[in-house]
């Protein structure tokens, strides 16, 4: 049993603030994500956790117990770190068994031996022990870090960025490696990322934390279908969410919005109260329109009520391409099939499937809603209940 | 504006064995290349495989061990660089630290005594196709990292170049920025449609770019043609393996004919996969092959499909896509789909592969067995 | 092009092989100074009756030896106080963040800019005052001026390069600091540490000024006796070439043992990977 808690924990260097009043609850077992930008206070919190940062004020607990006063090496965690911090003198295997060889967690040789040996077979670098980590790959290095942090059983594994300085290829490679072996972990795993699919991939939960806060928690799908706010929505996905600025109007019963780069176009809402009673209670008519890319479209001819404009670029992503359209002076990103034969600057359609879209409060960017929120709490709400 | 070719181009260093596997010490070797006359081509390969070499020599920072280069339908290999009307766009901005960005920008155009009207009239025109008109007063340090790869290339093509070359440009710009600039250098191409050689090791950036790509390897061209082609048509393992992301699924496979159908089948997996039909006349029973899949080719097939069933090993939800792994032997197979279906580690799948995107590798040299004919 | 090659090349080593015998010349000089009587010290030929004279003279007539022990001790003893006390405070110059920081850190290396000459006379009365002058803790004391600059900024590169997260990892897998320290740390610092270490021991070998002034009555290291050849009315060269051979010899032999760690180990960076 080892959740984990954090109470109002606050952690400053000199007069910046990294984490401000962070509570957050990790449940046992839990595979946990810390998602953010670059210096959102990702490390620190996890520094925090691991012992080796103490925070000015709030309670840290690992499996009910107040840590704050417990060295590292007592709080039974293990973790991987960004650059991996391998010992450069050591062999990989003595890199994975130096957790064994201490003096808290000391185990017989022979116990040392089989140990490494299951860790080195788990992560595919049986042929490397007797190597030093500069003569491996950055792809190796990581699999021994994550070795060498698996092979004790801990309270808690950390693991801090440990794909971000993989190329494209192998970080996705990996990603989906360490997905495969998250039920052998069945410890409590904190793991921070910047990388969307990571995070997406990865987590049971995701807290999205920016400027030392926590802003949202929750699945990936409550997250990626219902950010908090704009923040968020633009932090959860890639390609990016377009954003239009959109005003409402009333009438006929519903409502309809009219996009400000395309004020000819008058888009109708299907009927939806629960969503038209939170716009009623809106002091503005100005709204911000959140479409994913894949719920864009794209046509080279004249469709009924689709929005015209210009190519402006076409760019692949990999297994498929990002088509961004022109209008006005917005660029709307739209997902197409790799290879689409298009033109820059020729003319495209475009039109959104308006039923998938969210919806921002235009002056605080705060989530208003969408037309599948129902059927979106009750796919979280069955998927909190598997966990 | 000119067209170019290289014809059997060769460069051989002394003791470049050491550094890159190459073959013979030839870190370009028998090189045939057509560039028309506005065409954007994409040098892409691994490190070391002969590309950088390559657009050296055409800039003329490199010897020529054997072989021509003709820019237009002049000959080139006895020119100095500045002789050769071309622009460079390097990795590492190698700007004047001491001069503004206008004066990096005219600094050839003085070296050459162009008219100082006609200098100004042209750094200004450039600015403003670069959308760098703002930073011409500044110092080359206070720029950040895009803004100096914009003014490098200001640079290169303020002279307006038969040809412009250029080394990674966008190596050293993060993400976002990385991928802005992609648009950018792709929309003034569009342009100025100035006859364009771009060398990079990221094939994302030469797909996204190139009207075609050449694929080197171990200082051998590969392949060259469209990004479609070398995405769709692979000649060979390496450029299948080379192109796409996540990878293609290559795996050695073992035809086998069962009731008069055969299939694809794998060491330590029962995993078995229906042979498209267009293959038939070019497997036996018992063959050894390599089957190489892209992850979108793949299907799950429905209740009558004839793949046998295989556990999910791995499940990841990615907001617009959905990725599913399937073990076979050491390889992880994946399959990626749109289709909303949830699924755990250890449901049961049947897979399915879209025969018409199937490719067929030999065993041994890797080369490409075609279907038909 | 081959031929250019080559001629470049011959001409390139020629240069260095002319470098190579000025530079070695006075050496070789020396040495042969040692087998040469007293009368044809001032031949310049290469022609000459070896003989062993000088050596027996000095190895078995003076109390060589003795000086020989007093410069291992005071050389050897400001070696382990510099590494003593220059490997924690370059530690502590390299992980932890206070006032004056760098002050601090240029000031110690501003401890090897003074000429000796200028700080000797007032240590000079220093010493005599406070009962130090003539004795080994005296000359250690001024000995570790010359080596601890020169370990602790040598040192200091190599904890620098050194990323925190490895002391952080270590850490978390259960050690405490001083285990860090001894079983992470210091093998990391290692090449550093006996490059450095080796130099300062040459440098305090070698030092003359110091002990000219500060010691040479009860305490004579090796370079300050090698003057006693010098008699009032003779010079015996052949003599003092001896001394000076054999106090060479010292230096020249870890020289040679640690060139690879010279190198390496002066060259910061090492570790990284």
């Amino acid at each position: 049993m080892a959740k984990i808690e954090l109470i109002g924990v606050t952690k400053r260097f000199g007069k910046t603030t990294a984490l401000n009043n962070v509570t957050l609850e990790v449940h046992d077992k839990e595979f946990f994500v810390l998602f953010g930008p670059a210096g959102a206070g990702k490390t620190t919190l996890l520094n925090n956790i691991a012992g080796i940062q103490i925070p000015e004020e709030g309670m840290v607990k690992i499996g009910g117990q107040i840590v704050n006063q417990v060295d590292p090496a007592e709080r039974n965690v293990a973790m991987v770190f960004e650059n991996y911090a391998l010992y450069p003198h050591m062999t990989v295997y003595d890199n994975i068994a130096s957790p064994l060889r201490s003096p808290r967690y000391k185990k017989d040789e022979g116990y040392i031996k089989d140990a490494v040996q299951r860790v080195a077979a788990l992560m595919k670098i049986e042929m490397l022990l007797e190597r030093l980590p500069s003569q491996l790959s950055n792809g190796q290095r990581q699999r021994v870090a994550l070795g060498r942090a698996l092979v004790r059983e801990p309270n808690v594994f950390l693991m801090d960025e440990p794909l971000a300085h993989l190329d494209a290829k192998l970080r996705n490679h990996m990603r989906s490696e360490l997905k495969e072996m998250q039920a052998a972990f069945a410890t409590t795993s904190i793991y921070v990322t910047h990388d969307f699919m990571e995070a997406m991939s990865l987590g049971d939960r995701i807290a999205i934390i920016n400027n030392g806060e926590i802003v949202q928690l929750g699945t990936g799908d409550e997250i990626y279908y219902m950010p908090c706010n704009e923040f968020v929505a633009q932090l959860m996905g890639d390609p990016e969410i377009n954003l239009l600025s959109c005003r409402l109007v009333k009438g006929d019963g519903g409502y309809s919005v009219v996009w400000d780069e395309a004020p000819e176009h008058r888009m109708f809402m299907p009927a939806n109260n629960a969503l038209f009673d939170r716009f009623e209670k809106l002091s503005r008519a100005d709204i911000h329109m959140g479409i994913r890319p894949q719920n864009a479209h794209y046509h080279f001819e004249p469709v009924e009520g689709a929005i015209r404009g210009t190519v402006y670029a076409f760019e692949t992503i990999g297994n498929k391409s990002v088509l961004t359209a022109q209008i006005g002076d917005t660029h709307l990103r739209m997902i197409a099939p790799n290879g689409l034969p298009v033109n820059l600057d020729q003319d495209v359609y475009v039109t959104f499937d308006i039923d998938r879209a969210i919806f921002f409060d235009a002056g605080s960017t705060e989530y208003i809603g969408r037309f599948d929120e129902a059927a979106i709490r009750e796919l979280a709400a069955a998927q909190a209940k598997e966990a | 504006m000119a067209k170019l070719t290289l014809k059997n181009l060769y460069k051989r260093y002394d003791n470049s064995g050491k550094k890159h596997k190459t073959v013979n010490n030839f870190a370009v070797n028998d090189l045939n290349l057509d560039c028309r006359d506005g065409e954007f081509v994409a040098l892409l390969g691994p490190s070391g495989c002969g590309k950088t070499t390559t657009l050296r020599m055409i800039a003329g920072l490199e010897d020529i061990t054997k072989g021509e280069i003709f820019i237009g339908d002049r000959l080139v290999n006895n020119l100095h660089p500045k002789d050769r009307h071309i622009g460079l766009a390097f990795e590492d901005y190698a700007m004047y630290p001491p001069l503004t960005v206008y004066e990096n920008i005219a600094f050839n155009l003085r070296a050459k005594k162009v008219d100082k009207a006609e200098i100004d009239r042209r750094v200004r025109e450039i600015a403003k196709l670069l959308r760098c008109e703002e930073l011409l007063n500044m110092m080359p340090v206070k720029l950040s990292g895009g803004q100096k790869q914009r003014v490098n290339i200001a640079r290169a093509i303020v002279r307006r170049p038969e040809l412009l070359l250029m080394d990674e440009p966008l190596s050293h710009l993060d993400g976002k920025m990385r991928q802005a600039m992609r648009v950018e250098i792709k929309r003034l191409h569009n342009e100025i449609e100035c006859t364009s050689v771009y060398v990079t090791h990221d094939q994302l950036e030469a797909m996204s770019l190139a009207d075609r790509i050449a694929i080197m390897d171990l200082g051998v061209l590969q392949q060259f043609g469209t990004p479609m082609e070398v995405y769709d048509d692979p000649v060979n393992e390496f450029v299948a393996a080379f192109i796409g992301e996540p990878p293609m699924n290559i795996l050695k496979t073992k035809v086998i004919k069962h009731e008069g159908e055969f299939f694809f089948t794998f060491e330590e997996s029962n995993l078995r996969i229906l042979v498209p039909r267009r293959y038939y006349n070019k497997v036996s029973d018992g063959m050894l092959v390599k089957m190489g899949v892209r992850p979108m080719d793949l299907y799950i097939g429905g209740a009558d499909s004839k793949g046998t069933p295989e556990r999910v090993a791995m499940f990841e939800n990615l907001g617009d896509e959905r990725r599913i792994g399937v073990r076979v032997g050491d390889n992880l197979m994946m399959l990626i789909t749109e289709d909303e279906t949830r699924y755990r580690q250890g449901d049961v799948i049947r897979l399915e592969v879209n025969g018409e995107k199937t490719h067929l590798f030999d065993i041994e040299t890797g080369d490409r067995i075609r279907s038909g004919q | 092009m081959t031929a250019q090659k080559r001629l470049y090349s011959i001409l390139k080593n020629a240069g260095l092989a002319i470098y190579a015998i000025f530079a070695l010349f006075p050496l070789l000089w020396m040495v042969l100074l040692t087998f040469k009587s007293d009368a044809e010290m001032l031949t310049t030929t290469f022609v000459f009756h070896p003989t062993l004279v000088n050596y027996e003279e000095v190895l078995l007539k003076t109390d060589y030896f003795r000086y020989i022990k007093d410069s291992i001790i005071v050389a050897g003893g400001a070696v382990i106080i510099s590494v003593l006390a220059g490997v924690p405070a370059a530690y502590a110059l390299a992980r932890y963040n206070f006032k004056k920081k760098e002050d601090i850190a240029f000031q110690i290396l501003s401890f090897k800019f003074a000429p000796e000459i200028l700080v000797v006379l007032p240590l000079y009365m220093i010493y005599d005052k406070l009962g130090l002058y003539d004795t080994y803790f005296g000359l250690i004391w001024v000995y570790q001026l010359i080596s601890m600059p020169l370990i602790i900024w040598v040192v200091r590169g190599y904890f620098e390069d050194i990323s925190v997260e490895i002391e952080h990892a270590a850490q978390v897998d259960g050690y405490s600091w001083w285990q860090i320290f001894f079983k992470i740390l210091v093998p990391l610092i290692r090449p550093g540490l006996v490059a450095s270490a080796l130099l300062c021991f040459i440098f305090a070998w070698n030092s003359f000024t110091f002990p000219l002034l500060l010691a040479g009555i009860k305490i004579e290291p090796i370079t300050v006796a090698a003057t006693k050849y010098l008699a009032q009315n003779t010079v015996h060269y052949g003599q003092m070439a001896v001394a000076a051979t054999f106090s060479a010899l010292p230096s020249i032999i870890f020289a040679i043992c640690i060139q690879k760690h010279l190198v390496r180990g002066l060259s910061f960076g090492a570790v990284k990977g």
